[in-house]
């Protein structure tokens, strides 16, 4: 017989600045050592859910609560602050800001000194936890020296060492590329079946996760819930097929060149061309000078060596509000005076971005941010567009937003050269690969040809991207 | 007092301590080394710089103490991040807390205008002032110098932290990120009024 | 020997200096601030491993400011009735007036190696842990503090990805600090617009893991005080002492 851990019965919830609700009408319970999975698209409430599990809401957003929610048997108002956060750890999606002290075990100290453990009492249990999770080699490392995927690892560490009843992850894997994703979900599959934890995840890239779940609760737009059924495996975002709009003539040539700064060799000697039209992608693993190549491209950084030919190179940064500097969309584009009042209105126009022309360019949501990033560079005359890492974090709808954003900027001529780690986008945009490992190019390949090639993906610790022959195929 | 404000509110304030520390690290300190020749006078125009974060805390959040704790947050990391000011940076971070916090508690923190501002970043400019005239012994300086110095740092106080803190404290709230702060709210009531 | 600086609890560390600063105030003679002064460089020449190097460095600027400072006071010290010293270029100097232009400038020598004292042997970490065990700071402001320390390099970073990525814009470095004071509000707007998220995310992740603001009955790493501290406290006080003492004397 199993006891309902949390029970929630038309539950409701409202934000004070809003006048609509945020959820309505959720009504679900869960058992122990059940797997659920939350998803839904952004803006549906799945977070806030989430939250109102472990109680970071109501108040610390003074929402407003309807309906019944009981947690552990108890209504959820009459716990006292931290109380629940003994039973029930969350593991959030940023992994640069969840830990307060600079080694892992002073971290583990300071959750076990928030539950008030005797001092005698916390060795052991800093012992054992690491034990379990595998992490004893880091116990005195820094914390912020260490890799995303490691900081995840340690983030769980220490939600574990709590001993709670309930795991709770918020978007887990959204800051990690898919090659640590998926290290870090059989890590975590494993530690599940050690530690028999009841698990609740809010997630949108379900397809990494395999059969790790057993239940999945879909929301909908509207904050309901739209489906409450068993967890199926997921295929990956499935991108339309496009045509390439390569042309002939070359966009950007770059010949030999080398970085170096503070006499640390970066990257050495690469050489390549881009047509017009062409949509190159760049991968490689972390740390292989990835961001370094664009910054050298476009003139952040200076070269060494070398030389790079062609008509103007933009930049579009991981966070495009990085490059803001004006009030309006509008002004943004206007910003550096080099196009007329009348080329900034069609390039508005042609960016969808009329609309949205008076907005501050730092409130649209990020998908609109990177647009008016776009148009700000070609605003610039900047016809050769770099993109460092548009994919990272995105959702499935941002990511098709994404590439109906650059197949339309190709049909016009554009040049892209793109950083990214997720393979199956970049098996749906790409035209060619350029890889990269520690600062040295392996070489730029048709795409049709490196789909296949799994070991030269795998050496470069990326992902074959899923149902890579039907990609193989087209380009064939 | 802390009672009444939420973890991310106080984490926030820090962090904002944190943003001018690197600020004043990366972008003001460096070149003016040579300032220092120049005596005292030389950085009394710039003051205004250290008061800033107590205007945009305030203007934010609204609370007792929203001016008093940045400062104080502010002076603790400037110190943790090795300013070779070193600890005195508490002491006059706490008192030029103390000088803006008293002109919010004469209003009973009820207005938010560019005047309460102002006077706040004054506030901040008298308390650090009679502070440093203790510390730095202005008392041997003649004491119309003294008055010039006093004047430029009230006049910074009221320009860079009053004006300049409202204006990036507006910008920020215009940039739709303080949703949930109390700037939002009152700023949504306004509209409704 | 050389570790006792080092090891000294930082919150006692910490009264000490802003006490001596503070004592420091009331003498108006040369002497006191020069003896201490000498005092103190002593103290860390044999009490604590500092590099001497940067040590030079980062006098640099406070040397100038003395210089600063002694001129000022020259040029513009309060009158008095005192014997006049010397004249130059229509400026008399008064006896006064010297003893209180080389009093504020080996004060502000005194307590610049003071400050260099501490934060040349302290670390940052245990300090703000020292703060709050021995001096009582509340754990929601310690933890604050710590949170946003941890913050520091991807701020860092993210300041000069914002300042590389303006600068593509056309946004150029401007030659007067006075415009480039002005051009620091483009800089700051995406800095703190991302602080207002990180503060939420962090606060969300401590008070996920138990984290309420309430006192700590127990310390993994407690911070003691122990008798070094006394030690340095008492040695501490006796060379304040002894230079106000010498300093009283040798002006009369």
């Amino acid at each position: 017989m199993h006891e309902d851990l949390f029970l929630l019965q038309n539950a409701s919830f409202r934000f004070p600045e809003d006048a609509k609700n945020t959820l309505n009408g959720v009504s679900f319970s869960v058992r122990q050592g059940e797997k659920l999975v939350i998803s839904g698209p952004s803006g549906s409430g799945k977070s806030t859910l989430l939250y109102l599990l472990n109680r970071l809401y109501p108040a610390n957003c003074d929402g407003i609560v309807g309906g019944e929610i009981r947690l552990f048997g108890k209504q959820a108002d009459e716990y006292m602050p931290g109380e629940i956060n003994h039973r029930v750890a969350t593991v959030f999606q940023d992994p640069d800001s969840q830990f307060c002290m600079p080694t892992v075990e002073e971290e583990l100290a300071f959750t076990l000194e928030n539950l008030h453990i005797p001092r005698i009492a916390m060795e052991g249990r800093i012992a054992e936890v690491l034990e379990l999770t595998g992490l004893s080699a880091l116990r005195h490392s820094i914390i912020q020296s260490l890799s995303s995927g490691m900081k995840q690892r340690v983030a769980t560490a220490c939600a574990l060492a709590m001993k709670p009843e309930v795991l709770l992850l918020d978007e887990p894997l959204s800051h990690l590329d898919p090659f640590t994703a998926q290290q870090f979900i059989i890590w975590l599959d494993g530690l599940q079946k050690k530690a028999g934890l009841t698990v609740i995840a809010v997630e949108h890239r379900l397809d990494l996760w395999d059969a790790f779940f057993d239940r999945e609760l879909s929301m909908g737009r509207s904050g309901r819930i739209t489906a409450d059924e068993l967890f199926q495996p997921k295929n990956p975002v499935l991108f339309p097929e496009r045509v390439s709009a390569v042309e002939s003539s070359t966009a950007l040539a770059v010949d030999q060149v080398s970085v170096e700064i503070k006499n640390k060799k970066l990257l050495s000697s690469l050489s390549f061309e881009a047509k017009r039209g062409e949509v190159l992608v760049i991968a490689g693993p972390n740390g292989s000078g990835k961001s370094t190549l664009l910054k050298a491209l476009c003139g952040i950084y200076k070269r060494s060596s070398g030389t790079i030919q062609s008509s103007g190179i933009g930049y579009v940064p991981q966070s495009p509000e990085f490059l803001f500097l004006a009030q309006t969309v509008e002004k943004e584009l206007a910003f550096s005076g080099t196009s007329s009042p009348s080329e900034v209105a069609e390039l508005l126009d042609r960016l969808a971005l009329v609309q949205l022309k008076d907005a501050h360019p730092f409130s649209v949501s990020h998908g609109q941010k990177r647009r008016v990033a776009i148009g700000a560079m070609l605003a610039d005359n900047h016809p050769v567009l770099l993109m460092d890492e548009p994919t990272s974090g995105q959702d499935s709808a941002a990511l098709q937003e994404l590439f109906a954003l650059i197949h339309e900027r190709v049909q016009e001529g554009l040049t892209f050269l793109i950083v990214t780690h997720d393979m199956e986008f970049a098996a749906a945009v790409a035209d060619s690969v350029l890889l990269i490992k520690d600062g040295k190019m392996t070489g730029k390949f048709s795409a049709s040809e490196v789909w296949g090639d799994e070991q030269l993906l795998a050496s470069h610790q990326l992902l074959p991207p899923k149902g890579a022959d039907r990609y193989a195929g087209s380009f064939a | 007092m802390l009672k009444t404000w939420k973890l991310k509110e106080i984490v926030l304030m820090s962090l904002f301590g944190v943003v001018f520390g690197i600020v004043y690290l990366l972008a003001v300190h460096l070149g003016n080394i040579w300032a220092a020749a120049i005596g005292p006078i030389a950085y009394e125009w710039m003051f205004g710089i250290w008061f800033i974060v107590s205007i945009i805390s305030m203007h934010i959040i609204r609370k007792p103490g929203a001016a008093v704790l940045p400062e104080t947050l502010a002076a603790i990391i400037e110190v943790m991040l090795g300013n070779a000011a070193g600890p005195r940076l508490i002491l006059s971070g706490v008192i030029q807390g103390l000088g803006a916090e008293a002109a919010f508690a004469l209003t009973g923190y009820k207005r938010f205008n560019l005047a309460i501002f102002m006077l706040a970043g004054a506030g901040s400019a008298v308390f650090s002032f009679v502070y440093g005239y203790f510390v730095s012994g202005y008392a041997a300086l003649d004491p119309s110098f003294v008055a010039l110095m006093f004047t430029l740092r009230v006049l910074s106080g009221m320009i860079i932290a009053g004006i300049g803190g409202k204006y990036l404290a507006d910008s920020l709230l215009a940039t739709g990120s303080l949703r949930g702060y109390a700037i939002a709210r009152a700023k949504k009531g306004d509209a409704g009024a | 020997m050389q570790d006792l600086l080092h090891e000294m609890n930082p919150s006692i560390k910490f009264v000490l200096v802003t006490g001596s600063m503070l004592t420091l105030a009331f003498f108006f003679d040369p002497w006191t601030p020069a003896i201490f002064w000498l005092a103190i460089v002593l103290m860390q020449l044999f009490l604590s491993r500092v590099n001497w190097k940067l040590w030079c460095l980062m006098m640099l600027p406070f040397t100038l400011g003395s210089f600063g400072y002694l001129w000022t006071t020259l040029v513009f010290g309060a009158d008095d009735t005192s014997e006049i010293l010397w004249t130059f270029a229509g400026i008399s100097v008064t006896e006064e007036q010297w003893k209180h232009a080389l009093s504020l400038s080996f004060r502000v020598m005194a307590l610049s190696t003071l400050s260099l004292l501490f934060a040349l042997t302290t670390d940052p970490v245990k300090f703000v842990m020292s703060l709050m065990q021995q001096l009582k700071l509340p754990p929601k402001l310690a933890y604050s503090v710590m949170v946003s320390y941890q913050f520091l390099p991807v701020l860092k970073d993210e300041f000069i990805q914002i300042q590389q990525a303006q600068r593509l814009r056309g946004v150029l470095v401007e030659k007067h600090w006075w415009q480039r004071l002005l051009n620091l509000r483009r800089l700051l707007l995406p800095m703190l617009a991302g602080a207002v998220r990180k503060a939420e995310r962090a606060a969300f992740a401590m008070e996920a893991r138990g984290f309420t603001g309430a006192a700590r009955t127990e310390f993994f790493r407690p911070v003691t005080v122990t008798r070094t501290d006394l030690f340095m406290a008492i040695l501490f006080s006796s060379v304040l002492v002894g230079s106000c003492a010498a300093g009283i004397v040798l002006s009369n």
